[in-house]
């Protein structure tokens, strides 16, 4: 399953501890978004596969994979002025 | 001799663990009993670890202090390297070439998914600590 949402927080400074602007990416959106030119893209792709001679559908199916193994990854970024969190669910 | 003390010896022999991990580990045997979990020598736990964790704690001296942490899921490390299959044989030979060049004997062809999983299978006992000039700790581990 493709990862269908993530937050992003952000806090501008550091010694606000309480003060964390939260984020929330509906990704299924931008999937939705995405996929009309998706679609339009899939025959260039096709043919860069080809010329490349690499197997569309197994690049598609790792491409595929690796969206998919993008859920529950987290990066956490502390610095003395700003930080920011990413995580996506 | 006890069982435990031979049995971080022989690993070191096997060279399975660096002499540090042996020091370290029967410094713990000496230590005192300690459940056999906590010793890593008996069984590895059945939970397989999921994820990479990579932590960064840095000093700059304009910056200040910076924490980076960053956790993976080996699923991820395991899709990334499958991409290598995607290469085109052209730039295979490219970037083996390239390797060679700068003393690297590894050929991206031989990465199998059965190597893979070995790998990653392995990766579970892995931790990295690098502490470097100024304060710079890196860390990297599977949990």
């Amino acid at each position: 399953m493709i990862p269908l949402a993530a937050v992003i927080a952000v806090r501008p400074d550091r010694r606000s501890s309480d003060r964390r602007l939260w984020i929330p990416v509906p990704l299924f959106l931008v999937w939705l978004l995405a996929l009309p030119f998706l679609v339009l893209a899939l025959p260039i792709f096709f043919i860069a596969c080809q010329a490349s001679r690499v197997d569309p559908f197994r690049a598609l199916w790792i491409l595929w994979q690796l969206l998919c193994a993008l859920r529950t990854t987290r990066v956490s970024v502390e610095h003395r002025e700003a930080s920011i969190l990413v995580h996506i669910f | 001799m006890t069982d435990n003390r031979r049995q971080v010896l022989d690993m070191l022999a096997a060279r399975q663990i660096t002499v540090e991990e042996a020091d370290r580990l029967i410094a713990a045997i000496e230590e005192g009993p300690m459940p056999a979990a906590a010793t890593g020598l008996v069984e590895r736990p059945a939970t397989a670890p999921r994820y990479l964790r990579v932590i960064i704690d840095a000093v700059d001296d304009d910056e200040g202090p910076i924490k980076v942490n960053v956790r993976a899921p080996l699923q991820l490390l395991r899709a990334g390297v499958r991409l290598a299959s995607l290469i085109p044989p052209q730039a295979q030979d490219e970037v083996n070439t390239a390797l060679r060049k700068h003393g690297v004997g590894f050929d991206l062809s031989q990465i199998k998914p059965e190597n893979l999983d070995e790998l990653i299978d392995h990766l579970g006992d892995l931790t990295v600590d690098v502490e470097g000039e100024r304060n710079t700790k890196v860390r990297v581990f599977c949990e």
